[in-house]
């Protein structure tokens, strides 16, 4: 009996001893690998913000190894990462920020304001000549507080330091830069994202390993590789067989075999890339492209629900305006509706009773499919053109150079509001704009000047509201993509940061 | 023979710089890479930015003179899309394709040279007909469909091997089949051909006469003869097996130099262009002269005719 009860008690001390030295291992350690089937190279240059060339694409990684000071998020598309709030102040020639006291880079130094000053003086991409020449000074309050002095009141700063416009606002450690110089910190970045570079083969994938003193919360997952698989199909494979939990860009067909594999969900993401149709002959009064009724009958002549179907499954919004209707000031313009008949009708108004010759539709490269679509829309109406190919350095270049002439159907996928967007495409300096209208042009250098916030919006949209009365584009949709991803993943990030076409925030993916 | 091989060295350099300033034209008259790596919004000033850092606003005499100083020194230039050397790139590629060639050349003359003897020595009967259909089959199949076949029925089907990606060797096993695919063929049709006229001349008929056995006929006499040929074609395809794999290597995700080769075009990556297409046109000059010294060790009569 004695024995026994020794015998119970040493079980109950060896139990005991066994759960007080088993390792402490708290419940939100992260865990697991999460393997991405990326379509595109992931090259080093992406992994430092201040080479950020302007496009989404460096975003793809610089959301996991970095972070910014403000950025999209799931909550808006400025939300207060790095820095707890912004003011600016009355003369709109002042913007301070707060920043997070508990953020560590990668290698365990914290972030201060001397690496926000830093960031923003190193950067040397998109936009880094016109942020350099508005701002004046970059002045250290505190530690944790620094104040942007611009020489005048600049209402679009934000617009370009808080969003992936640029990367100015994306930071990174001054003294690590300082000490491993540019092309060290290429192949070795140190960040304060939520990922951690672990290794890189060049053109085959990367291994990020989770920072588990990422300040907003310990990511759950822990590491991530990104292969890159330029074959859809072979993305599609690897999804199919469990090599992979997320493949991005399965559209066309391969969609459609997501849709039916049950370990499978089809995600959109994305959304910022509008399309539209561009006359770009239409300020010569010779052209029929002159006449606004031949332009909105082009427009008519659009399915842009079956447009949508037939190249993104259906998920990319038909719109009626250029302008992503998430951005700052832009106007919400339903599209026009499906109306061959009404489409007809105005061309025999304008004096085209039995269509015309449009010459060439040129798309940007590869969207020949969607190009040819298109071409058979204003074919019903009588508006004949064939699809023109060019290799997308040229095509980009004649785009440019505005030597398209035709139509061309294209797109802009950049970040910013409004303004960047009339800025780009719409005022006839910019640089891909083939409008000329001094209306819309007085009207956005108006705008630039005016500090009351209420009539700059009010004359933005006026803009916005005059291309629309004018029929000046052919908007299209807000290009969605639809993406592979496993059942066994429990959060993708896919399509949680409005209009962004990766996954993200990091920390949040998680596996099942 | 020494001053053969000096002048085929002469004739050698003569052609690389030819391929050199043909390599350097080129790929400048297919756009400005500039318009690639800015954003598309970019304006005149951002882009001529681009052009200063990657040093492309020079004169295109200036830029070659660069290029060629660099490349003797072993210097190609920084990768306009890598930003990081065009050199040590490709040096990072090459093993991938040095294997994948080097498994799908034994893939071709395993298949390719037996297929061919047999098709030869039973012409017109049915070892021919499987001869005939694989060389319709490999030369007419496009490899990356015959790659995305292999993926959907060995990887999705059966799931024996992995879908892409390099590391063990189950990863080799598809690329190389599929990039084999038309060699094999290649190799086949002209093993057949080339054995078919040499089993009908004189000397095999004389071998056969004197009674020697048919296998030792085949080996020693016909074949070794209706290798020379073989042989040239098989070192002349090595050498695209390794430098053009580009569809395979796609659609497989192999991280070979066909690879980079396509990404320097598709991103007007100069450097890497320049470097891939220049080193490719060593080894095609360096396979070349191999192949004669070959040739001229199977066949006697050419070194002394030479």
């Amino acid at each position: 009996m004695r024995a026994n009860r020794r015998c119970f008690l040493g079980c109950v001390v060896l139990v005991l001893g066994l759960v007080l030295m088993a390792p402490a291992r708290s419940p939100a350690a992260p865990q697991g690998t999460v393997i991405y089937a990326v379509h595109i190279t992931i090259a080093p240059a992406w992994f430092d913000p201040a080479d950020n060339p302007g496009q989404i694409t460096p975003f793809i990684i610089q959301y996991a190894l970095h972070d910014a000071v403000i950025k999209p998020m799931p909550a808006g598309m400025m939300t207060p990462s790095l820095a707890e709030s912004w003011t600016a102040s009355k003369d709109g020639r002042v913007y301070e920020f707060v920043l997070r006291k508990n953020v560590v880079f990668h290698n365990g130094d914290p972030m201060t304001a001397e690496d926000v000053k830093f960031s923003f003086e190193r950067y040397r991409g998109a936009g880094a000549k016109l942020m350099k020449e508005k701002v004046e000074a970059v002045t250290i309050v505190d530690p944790h507080r620094v104040r942007f002095h611009l020489k005048e009141p600049w209402p679009d700063f934000m617009g370009f330091y808080g969003s992936p416009a640029t990367g100015a606002g994306w930071i990174v450690p001054k003294k690590y830069v300082e000490k491993v110089g540019d092309d060290g910190f290429k192949k070795a970045p140190i960040g304060a994202g939520p990922f951690k570079l672990a290794s890189m083969t060049p053109g085959v994938e990367i291994v990020l390993e989770a920072h588990e003193k990422y300040w907003r919360k310990t990511p759950k997952v822990k590491r991530i590789v990104m292969k890159s698989v330029p074959e859809g199909s072979t993305r599609l494979a690897m999804l199919k067989r469990g090599e992979a939990h997320i493949a991005y860009k399965t559209d066309g067909p391969l969609g459609e075999e997501v849709k039916k594999d049950s370990n499978l969900d089809l995600v959109f993401s994305g959304g910022i890339a509008t399309w539209w149709l561009q006359f770009g002959d239409m300020n010569d009064p010779k052209s029929p492209w002159h006449n606004q009724k031949v332009r909105l009958a082009a427009s008519l002549a659009l399915d842009r629900k079956a447009l949508s179907e037939a190249e993104t499954l259906g998920a990319s919004p038909p719109t009626g305006s250029i302008i992503p209707r998430e951005f700052e000031w832009a106007l919400p313009v339903e599209p026009h509706p499906y109306d061959p008949k009404r489409a007809k009708q105005l061309l025999v108004e304008a004096g085209y009773p039995n269509g015309f010759d449009a010459g060439f539709i040129t798309p940007i490269p590869p969207y020949y499919s969607f190009a040819e679509a298109v071409a058979g829309y204003l074919g019903a109406i009588g508006i004949k053109a064939k699809v023109q190919k060019m290799e997308r350095a040229v095509m980009f270049d004649k785009r440019r150079k505005k030597e398209l002439g035709d139509i061309c159907l294209c797109a802009n996928g950049g970040f910013g509001n409004a303004v960047t967007r009339i800025d780009a495409d719409i005022v006839s300096t910019g640089v891909h704009s083939v409008l000329k209208d001094a209306e819309i042009d007085r009207l956005f250098a108006e705008q630039s000047r005016e500090s009351d916030p209420k009539k700059r919006e009010a004359l933005l949209k006026r803009i916005q509201q005059r291309v629309v009365d004018q029929a000046y584009f052919a908007p299209i949709y807000q290009l969605q993509w639809p993406n592979g991803v496993s059942k066994a993943m429990k959060v993708s990030g896919m399509g949680l940061i409005p209009t962004f076409y990766y996954t993200g925030p990091f920390e949040e993916i998680e596996l099942r | 023979m020494t001053r053969f091989i000096l002048k085929r060295c002469g004739l050698a350099l003569a052609s690389l710089f030819i391929l050199s300033v043909t390599i350097f034209v080129l790929i400048r008259l297919t756009g400005d890479p500039a318009t690639l790596l800015a954003a598309p919004e970019a304006k005149e000033a951002d882009l001529q930015a681009i052009r200063v850092q990657l040093g492309l606003d020079r004169s295109w005499p200036v830029q070659y003179v660069h290029f060629v100083g660099g490349a003797l020194r072993g210097d190609f230039g920084t990768s306009l899309y890598y930003r990081v050397p065009a050199g040590a790139l490709y040096w990072q590629r090459l093993p991938a394709s040095l294997q994948l060639a080097a498994a799908a050349m034994a893939i071709s003359l395993l298949v390719g040279l037996s297929v061919g003897i047999l098709a030869a020595v039973h012409v017109g009967r049915w070892w021919d007909s499987v001869g005939k259909l694989i060389a319709l089959l490999g030369l007419s199949m496009p490899s990356f469909w015959l790659g995305l076949l292999l993926i959907y029925f060995f990887a999705v089907y059966l799931h024996w091997l992995p879908t892409s990606g390099r590391g063990t060797a189950a990863h080799l096993v598809m690329p190389a089949v599929a990039l084999s695919g038309y060699f094999t063929a290649a190799h086949m049709r002209l093993t057949r051909s080339s054995m078919l006229d040499v089993l009908g001349s004189d000397y095999v008929k004389l071998a056969r006469l004197k009674g020697l056995p048919e296998s030792w006929v085949l080996v020693k006499h016909a074949f070794k003869n209706a290798l020379i040929p073989v042989v040239t074609l098989a070192g002349i395809n090595l050498v695209l097996m390794i430098n053009v794999a580009v569809v395979v290597e796609t659609v497989f995700a192999w991280p070979g130099i066909g690879r980079l080769l396509y990404e320097g075009i598709e991103f007007r990556d100069f450097p890497v262009v320049q470097t891939v297409v220049l080193l490719g046109g060593v080894m095609v000059i360096a396979a070349n002269l191999t192949v004669d010294i070959l040739y001229a060790w199977i066949d006697p009569r050419i070194r002394l005719e030479r």
